[in-house]
């Protein structure tokens, strides 16, 4: 018995040592695999898992698991893993800063090739730098526009599409009038996009949340643009629970159902429309309204790859990024998050010509964005996802509180 | 001799609580232990350790403007939702004794919702409640009481109320079942003797029943006192502790101040006082209890 065994052992260890040698099993041992967290835009994982596959099977020395997320939940998760010692490689989120002011991130020139990174629109990279250093490599973008049900307008005798605070307000009351049933305007405040809906009607009226080296929340334009919401809501032009409606479950979910008149839509309404039951609004969209003697303005907002230096895949995240960004794998991408405007400059030529996608292309140059090179930003947006609901109650108080929370975030 | 043998037949005793006291270390002890680390550092919100900070955490927690307000909730919370729980699981007890046809059904509608996970049980809630599509509208629509749809969770106030009746919805099976246990107990000649002594039928709980089931109702009071401390689910499912803070518990604002305000320290130093709280919670009624035993 005993000779056999060590006949056995003999007999294996002369082959695994001919095998390494011959660099089959040392091939083996060298797989790399690069842990990716994504952000679900639509159905992701399909598309994921796909790109993966594909990408293995050109590298075969790199494996890439990708993990989608949900918008609620990515921002906890990628939190818990890197407190927990179990970085990612690469994360598909909507905010770096934070990470770059910590010293966590790749920079984006680490991250994709020279031409690859040529080719991202500059106003997006503009948007990706920390201490001008850029340490993300944006993945897409959106604007919005102020959405109606034509319908809707056309029986309450509406003939011109407002574009001033006032005008809207008369608009919307006319709507209230003649359309009984129906809320003019769906105001989503909630947390989850409560943010968006906040920067927008600020920024109508000139008002930023950062401006020459400041955190300026509770500026005289903020607080105003927040006073008119309160208005609409008092004056019961908006649905009966701002504070707590999300943007999709509430807001969408009533222009979907045809119980809204105007909606701030994203450059995906449509799409979302017809996906969840909305196919049959007749709609419409025009620039946003703004104060008076103040310009409209478009909210631009833009989501980010990063890369962690945590577990040193410099070389394998560079090939796997620039994977994604070959232009058949970046359309593949772009068409399965679903209608939103392409962050590189050859995407963006294909999608000027797209009927959907090339007004909110046009309308960029004057958008507005997040400060989210801040690196207190992720810590300021989730204050005022929280509060901003408040502010209807008391517009000062709450700005008041979100601009101590913002000091506070960024000391 | 007999001291080692001694010795010896205390380490033979390892192998069968070892499996007790680890689940004691690993799952209770040491994840209290990094809590309380947790909140004397400092922690980016990226998630990296940077180090020690005192009580830093501590004096920014006391000086969060809606920690006051959330503590009195907290309160309210717990003592309004295990006094009205008691209220009327006394009476829902009564009639799972009771012997009629049919009992058996009575008994499996009252554990569903107990079956069900909480999380469930609080969506549920959530649509019911909803304005646009939620049926208590619609019934209160088609009887006319109201015009227009309402929204019941628009108001902190009133949506604090209707988080505070979905809590005791939930918390009456089990509490329910833990007196019925109780009642089970009661021999059936003790109660039978007070009604030949004449006793009525309230004079018969109030003196024979109620004392002989004390012992199972400050069981379920001290369960139901932690459970509804740290009941999170319910008031994360139907109103995340918006609009603002107005609706948060210490439970869920400490989600809050990690997850939203992004300050894992400060977090923890939440964490830590929701622990000394309940310890004061369990003390003041382990005093109480106490009293009422020496009676």
């Amino acid at each position: 018995m005993k000779k056999v065994t060590r006949l056995g052992a003999l007999v294996a260890a002369t082959g695994l040592i001919a095998a390494s040698v011959l660099g089959t099993s040392a091939k083996a041992a060298d797989v790399v695999e690069l842990k990716m967290v994504a952000a679900d835009y639509a159905n992701m994982q399909p598309f994921w898992d796909d790109l993966s596959a594909k990408f293995t099977k050109a590298n075969p020395t790199i494996k890439v698991s990708v993990n989608v997320v949900s918008w609620d939940t990515i921002d906890d998760k990628v939190k818990t893993l890197v407190a927990t010692g179990q970085t990612p490689d690469v994360v598909n989120k909507g905010d770096y800063s934070a990470a770059a002011a910590e010293g966590l991130l790749y920079r984006a020139d680490e991250m994709v090739s020279a031409a690859t990174l040529a080719d991202i629109v500059p106003t997006f990279l503009n948007n990706s730098k920390y201490n001008g250093v850029a340490y993300a490599v944006p993945d897409l973008a959106s604007a919005r526009a102020l959405f109606y049900n034509k319908d809707i307008l056309t029986k309450a005798g509406v003939k011109k599409l407002p574009t001033t605070w006032a005008e809207l307000e008369t608009v919307l009351k006319q709507i209230k009038a003649k359309v009984p049933g129906v809320y003019p305007y769906a105001l989503p405040l909630g947390p989850e996009e409560g943010q968006a809906e906040f920067a927008i009607w600020a920024g109508g009226n000139g008002g930023v949340m950062f401006k020459n080296g400041k955190w300026v929340l509770n500026s005289k334009e903020n607080v105003a643009a927040m006073t008119y919401l309160k208005k609409l809501t008092d004056e019961k032009l908006t649905q009966p629970n701002p504070a707590k409606c999300d943007r999709t479950a509430c807001a969408q979910a009533l222009f979907a159902a045809g119980k809204a008149a105007f909606i701030n839509g994203s450059v995906f309404l449509a799409g979302w429309l017809k996906d969840n039951g909305g196919a049959a609004i007749n709609l419409g969209s025009g620039s946003f309204v703004a104060a008076p003697g103040k310009t409209p303005v478009t909210l631009g907002v833009q989501d980010y790859f990063t890369a962690y230096k945590a577990n040193g895949h410099k070389a394998e995240i560079a090939k796997w990024m620039d994977f994604i960004f070959q232009p058949d794998n970046y359309a593949a991408f772009l068409k399965a998050a679903g209608g939103f405007i392409p962050a590189t400059k050859s995407a963006g030529a294909a999608a000027a010509k797209d009927p959907a996608l090339a007004p909110f292309i046009k309308l960029l140059p004057s958008a507005i964005f997040y400060p989210g090179d801040q690196a207190a930003w992720p810590a300021v947006k989730g204050a005022i996802q929280q509060q901003i609901g408040t502010a209807l109650v008391n517009p000062q108080k709450t700005m008041d509180a979100l601009q101590a929370k913002a000091l506070a975030a960024a000391k | 001799m007999p001291n080692m043998l001694k010795r010896k037949s205390r380490l033979g005793a390892l192998p069968w609580i070892f499996p007790a006291l680890f689940m004691i270390f690993s799952f209770v002890l040491w994840p209290a232990f990094e809590m309380v680390r947790t909140s004397f550092q400092e922690v980016s919100s990226s998630g990296i350790t940077k180090g020690w900070a005192g009580i830093q955490n501590y004096i920014t927690l006391f000086d969060n403007p809606d920690l006051p307000n959330v503590l009195i909730r907290t309160f309210i919370w717990v003592a309004g939702i295990v006094f009205f729980t008691i209220i009327i699981s006394l009476p829902v007890a009564q009639l799972l004794n009771a012997k009629y046809p049919g009992r058996k059904v009575v008994r499996w509608a009252v554990i569903i919702p107990w079956a069900a996970s909480v999380v469930m049980s609080s969506t549920i809630w959530k649509w019911i409640l909803d304005p646009y599509y939620g049926v208590l509208n619609k019934i209160l629509m088609d009887l006319h009481v109201y015009k227009e749809p309402v929204d019941f969770l628009a108001n902190s106030k009133q949506s604090f109320v209707w988080l505070m009746i979905v809590a005791v919805f939930v918390s009456i099976p089990f509490t329910s079942f833990v007196i019925l246990a109780g009642l089970s107990t009661i021999p059936g000649d003790v109660v039978e003797a007070s009604t030949v002594d004449g006793a009525t039928a309230w004079k018969g709980y109030k003196n024979i029943t109620f004392p002989l089931i004390k012992p199972a109702l400050l069981v379920a009071m001290a369960i139901n006192l932690i459970n509804i401390f740290n009941a999170f689910p319910i008031i994360w499912v139907i109103t995340a502790g918006g609009p603002g803070y107005e609706t948060d518990t210490t439970t869920t604002l400490g989600y809050k101040i990690s997850f939203r305000d992004q300050d894992i320290g400060q977090s923890a130093s939440m964490a830590s006082l929701n622990l000394i709280i309940i310890l004061i919670f369990i003390g003041i009624f382990l005093k109480v209890s106490k009293s009422q035993e020496d009676k």
